[in-house]
């Protein structure tokens, strides 16, 4: 772009402009004109892209190989980041510790319900925020804000004390039922993110549809949501995580229940693996094991990421998320 | 003609109210209603029988007692736990903003960086995080050898060594906090259109000046949602030396806390409109 603003000064032969513009392309290879172009720039770029990519990776490199080692490995103080073996007993006595096969199905069952359930219940919340009319629209749009800035532990005594009344208490309903009604983990949150998608696309579709003699729900469910899958994507995603992570509402709703989540079993694994600890020593096992147990938990969380990865990255970019 | 359109219009009306009446539903059964009633409990004795609950009025015995009478329940934590948030939220709202617009220039490998930073996104909020930290992952050996703690005891007021040298020494966890921020900002920086950085490279912007005029003043409202994003992340994360105190072991007390705590974390975020709206006004001209 610079050359062909210089080239003619160049040609007309002035020299004190033509010498200022080499300088300038030197500048300009080195600094770059815009901020992503120029050498030291792209050095810069990609110093501080691996320093930070290799923090975030860290922990999981440092999990996998724990957890890969066998006693003779962790003794060996040669070895500090490739095993000369591979050992999976770690892995197996997680496994077991964790009783892995129920509490993925427990965790599993809670978290895709709960993410089916928010995609549509926040999406038509979000949809009626967006778009709709409704009498005192403004005053709900404040309580919806004031619901994403409230702290679940305002309200967690109460739900506990409603919940046991109503004969939930240990079960996954105290989780499950305000999904359904766009409420949940983090459920303003998404019906926030369905309001700025909606918001985004064209009223024209709208009006067709309207003159056409459609009705709001038919509207929604064959034109709306069939669009919106950059940001049920990207709704899921989260609400499918974070629901799966989430220690917190299992903890307060289920402490009297058999039937736990993974991520219950795993704070119950460390603190009993620390309890180990300080009654008998410290044992060399202990951090194999919890590192394989940490293992198992994200594992099926990183499929999940792995797969969806893509259109999550393309969806975060299209539903503009924000305003 | 004219009752035609008014009726269309309460049809309009009512198709709206059916559509949001399940989560205003929810909302009454989910937050109102646990709201209204953690007030109500914070002023009374909570006693949980096998047959009800039974509730003796208190008065403001709770809240006196948190805020006058034992300062172990309030402020030996969450003094410490503000100023580190005070630290944390200016290292996390510029960190997110400085790799969201490194990410979003075009590179070879983006894609992959792309999936590595949103990583946080899908770790940060659990026990996962937790175990990491404890294993000594949320330091950096880098920073730990240039000893900038021996520097901030020497030049920072002395109630915020603690607070600061905290936050240095756990620093990769203010990287981990950073998942939906990063992801904030880079939608941010979408909204901006291309065609207003060709205009200022025709003018003849360089690249430092392109950043202070255009992308900062057009990723505004950005910094200010992260704020409010960042604010309530880490008010709210469960680890939060607060709200492990929250516990059904005394109904009454336990509410009292949370509410004040709610009014401390509402202090924090009309504090971070009232910037925004500072902020705003001194770049609003410039921006249209």
């Amino acid at each position: 772009m610079e050359r062909i603003a210089h080239a003619p000064e160049s040609r007309r032969g002035w020299t004190r402009e033509a010498a200022a513009g080499r300088a300038d392309s030197v500048k300009y290879v080195l600094l770059g004109k815009e901020a992503d172009q120029g050498l030291l720039f792209r050095l810069f770029l990609y110093l501080i892209l691996i320093d930070t990519a290799f923090i975030y990776l860290k922990p999981i490199l440092y999990m996998v190989i724990t957890m890969l080692k066998d006693s003779s490995n962790m003794l060996d103080p040669s070895v500090v980041w490739v095993p000369r073996s591979i050992f999976i007993g770690h892995l197996e006595e997680a496994f077991r510790l964790l009783k892995f096969k129920t509490g993925f199905l427990y965790s599993l069952t809670i978290s895709l319900s709960v993410a089916v359930l928010q995609i549509v219940s926040c999406a038509a919340a979000g949809y009626a925020f967006a778009r709709l009319e409704f009498p005192f629209k403004k005053f709900w749009f404040t309580a919806l804000v004031f619901t994403f800035i409230l702290p679940p532990q305002l309200t967690i005594l109460p739900s506990i004390l409603m919940f046991k009344q109503i004969g939930w208490a240990n079960t996954y309903l105290p989780m499950i039922v305000p999904a359904l009604f766009g409420h949940g983990l983090k459920g303003a949150l998404f019906v926030i993110i369905f309001r700025q998608f909606f918001q985004t696309l064209p009223k024209e579709l709208e009006e067709a549809a309207r003159i056409d003699g459609a009705n709001a729900f038919r509207f929604f469910f064959k034109v709306m949501l069939p669009l919106s899958k950059s940001a049920m994507i990207v709704v899921f995603l989260f609400s499918f995580v974070w629901n799966w992570n989430d220690f917190y509402l299992p903890s307060m709703y289920m402490s009297g229940s058999k039937e736990v989540p993974l991520s219950i079993s795993l704070a119950k694994l460390a603190a009993s693996l620390s309890a180990d600890e300080a009654q008998g020593g410290i044992s060399i096992f202990a951090e194999p094991v919890k590192m394989a147990a940490s293992f198992l938990i994200i594992a099926p969380v990183l499929v999940v990421y792995a797969i969806a990865q893509r259109w999550f990255v393309e969806g975060i970019e299209r539903t503009g998320l924000v305003e | 003609m004219n009752g035609l359109k008014l009726h269309a219009q309460t049809l309009r009306k009512w198709e709206g109210s059916l559509f949001i009446a399940p989560w205003i539903f929810g909302f009454f059964a989910f937050v109102a209603f646990p709201l209204g009633f953690s007030l109500y409990m914070s002023f009374h004795r909570v006693k949980v029988t096998v047959s009800g609950i039974e509730t003796v009025p208190n008065g403001i015995d709770y809240y006196r007692e948190i805020l006058f009478a034992d300062g172990g329940l309030l402020y030996n934590d969450l003094i410490p736990f503000l100023r580190e948030a005070a630290v944390m939220i200016p290292v996390i709202i510029i960190f997110s903003m400085l790799i969201a617009i490194l990410l979003n220039q075009r590179f070879w490998g983006r894609t992959f960086f792309r999936v590595v930073f949103f990583l946080p996104v899908i770790f940060s909020s659990g026990q996962i995080v937790l175990e990491f930290m404890k294993q000594g992952e949320g330091s950096l050996a880098f920073v730990e050898s240039l000893r900038i703690n021996a520097y901030v005891a020497e030049y920072v007021p002395k109630a915020w060594v603690e607070p600061i040298n905290h936050v240095i020494s756990s620093f990769v966890l203010v990287l981990w906090y950073s998942g939906v921020q990063i992801l904030i900002f880079l939608a941010g920086r979408q909204t901006i259109s291309s065609s207003v950085y060709e205009a200022a490279r025709i003018d003849g912007a360089d690249p430092w000046n392109t950043f202070w005029k255009i992308t900062l003043p057009g990723l505004i409202p950005f910094i200010f949602l992260n704020l409010i994003f960042t604010v309530v992340d880490l008010f709210t994360f469960p680890s939060n030396p607060i709200i492990s105190k929250v516990s059904t072991a005394n109904y009454g007390l336990s509410s009292a806390l949370a509410w004040i705590y709610f009014v401390i974390v509402l202090a924090f975020i009309g504090l971070a409109l009232l910037m925004y709206s500072r902020v705003d006004k001194a770049f609003g001209g410039k921006r249209r």
